[in-house]
């Protein structure tokens, strides 16, 4: 019996996990083109979860809600980029690192005062009444989660690998320089990174919300997670933020059955610390100790 | 084809170049030769938008480019291949490739299609490429990353060509290549810019040549007229 309450605690912590895995891979995508990331990332998640509810509560269809939330978060990407990362990295500063903070307060303050503090219910047509698949039972919804944070990285993936635009992307982020002389804009292949991450923001919001609801402050509990998601993977490795997140959801969830939900943190900073303490020299751990 | 006028630029603080004039004209072979840290490749990254020139003209075809970013320059026409090769090492060759094609093929899909000949081309002329075209950039040896830099450059269809340092770190034997490749391109009706250490290599191809110091033109002319000069004589060709 306990071996399949481990494995259902497993099960639903894994498919969870891949959510930060999906904020993690938004890092990913602007590290990748512009050596910074957006540390306002949970709150460009939480008020594009909010745009979201406030399309459903008006009517949208959620199958047509779902792209018109990934655009809203695509064209905030592009607003952090602009705003908070271009002009110090034209720089060569680390002010983005400042910047795109101040901006995620700029949302969490925008969205208190817009939608208020309370956490509010998101409504799904996708049911959550479980259904049994090898012994474990398994929500719809928590499903969904899975496939979709898998399909938007897989989407994704393909592009770098079979379009002309996506290899374009690749040679920016190996050599910006060597890439320009090919006629391949840096400064479009940032914004579109910044667009897509945004995007991912955006779809990781919707995909969650139903499952913890919505509220300005699901922002801190979910980017504490993918940072540690993000530090432990590394930043060049899709598959390793999978692989990492499925781990984290997975002992975050036996954690919180096993000592108490108030544990439930607990294995994400653990899991950080150790990184850090044992890969200090990770490319992202520099980036943040050199400005600290 | 290329006019550079009284051109200043430099890193921060430092000026590096401090007033260079030069021309290309269409078809021609022209080298920039002089020591190390005469602003040679300088001279070159100002000219395709690397380094944003302080002042003075670059004109491509009668039109000014300075202070656009090298991305617009080079979809402009001017193909520049830069010092230490800088090929993409985890891309493979043909990818490389296809990439120099950037600003005339369609960036989502069916770009290979649109770029079968201009492959073949590169192909012909570097049939060492062709066997390797699977693999990685980076498991390339020296000399044929310096043949896919040079591949990636046709791959534009340039106006003109800028050609830094094509020799560096290469065995001798390999050099004689890279300027057997040189004179190919020159006979092919390229209008290159080239870049060299070398200086008597460089002569032998060149139809123009300029002699840099400090940042500066100090002589130039053909190369027979080059040969003549004594410091040109002392410094480079010894």
């Amino acid at each position: 019996m306990p071996s399949v309450v481990v494995a259902q605690m497993v099960v639903s912590g894994a498919l969870m996990g891949l959510v930060y895995a999906l904020i993690a891979y938004g890092f990913q995508l602007t590290f990748a083109s512009s050596r910074s990331i957006n540390f306002g990332q949970g709150e460009l998640v939480m008020v594009s979860a909010f745009v979201s509810l406030t399309l459903t509560l008006h009517g949208v269809p959620y199958w047509a809600m779902i792209p018109c939330g990934m655009l809203f978060g695509a064209l905030m990407g592009l607003v952090i980029e602009r705003t908070g990362v271009r002009l110090a990295l034209e720089q060569k500063s680390e002010g983005w690192i400042l910047m795109t903070i101040i901006l995620g307060l700029f949302f969490f303050s925008g969205a208190e005062n817009l939608w208020g503090r309370d956490d509010r219910p998101f409504p799904t047509p996708i049911p959550s009444d479980p259904i049994h698949i090898l012994g474990v039972d398994v929500t719809p919804l928590e499903l969904s989660v899975g496939v979709g944070v898998l399909a938007i990285m897989g989407l994704i993936e393909t592009f770098k690998r079979r379009t002309l635009l996506g290899k374009a992307l690749e040679a920016v982020s190996t050599d910006r320089d060597a890439a320009e002389l090919m006629g391949i804009s840096a400064r479009k292949s940032i914004m579109l990174s910044y667009a897509l991450s945004g995007a991912v923001a955006a779809l990781a919001g919707i995909l969650v919300s139903p499952i913890t609801t919505v509220g300005p402050t699901m922002a801190s509990a979910l980017i504490l997670k993918a940072f540690s998601v993000a530090v432990v993977a590394g930043l060049d490795s899709g598959f390793g933020v999978v692989l990492v997140g499925m781990f984290l959801g997975a002992t975050e969830s036996l954690a919180s059955f096993y000592l108490g939900s108030g544990w439930r943190e607990a294995p994400g900073l653990i899991l950080l610390i150790l990184a850090l303490a044992v890969r200090p020299t990770g490319i992202f751990g520099k980036a943040v100790i050199r400005k600290v | 084809m290329l006019t550079v006028q009284d051109l200043h630029a430099g890193y921060g603080a430092s000026e590096v170049l401090h007033g260079v004039d030069l021309e290309v004209g269409q078809g021609q072979l022209v080298a920039l030769i002089g020591a190390n840290g005469a602003g040679k490749t300088t001279t070159l990254r100002a000219v395709s938008g690397l380094v944003r020139p302080s002042r003075g003209k670059v004109l491509l075809e009668g039109r000014e480019v300075q202070g656009l970013e090298a991305s617009r320059v080079a979809r402009l026409g001017l193909a520049h291949a830069p010092e230490g090769r800088r090929i993409f090492p985890t891309l493979s060759v043909e990818d490389n490739l296809l990439l120099g094609a950037y600003g005339r093929l369609p960036i989502l899909l069916g770009y290979k299609g649109r770029a079968v000949a201009s492959l073949q081309r590169v192909y012909d002329l570097f049939p060492r490429l062709g066997e390797r075209r699977r693999q990685d950039g980076g498991t390339l040896s020296g000399g044929e990353q310096q043949m896919l830099a040079i591949g990636r450059a046709l791959m534009a269809d340039p106006k003109i060509m800028l050609l830094d340092e094509p020799s560096m770190g290469l065995a001798p034997v390999i050099i004689q290549e890279v300027f057997a490749t040189i004179r190919r391109l020159k006979a092919s009706g390229i209008t290159l810019l080239l870049v060299e250490q070398f200086a008597k290599s460089a002569l032998e191809v060149a139809d123009h040549a300029y002699v840099m110091e400090r940042g500066r033109v100090v002589a130039q002319g053909s190369p027979e007229e080059l040969k003549k000069q004594e410091r040109v004589i002392e410094a480079y060709l010894g």
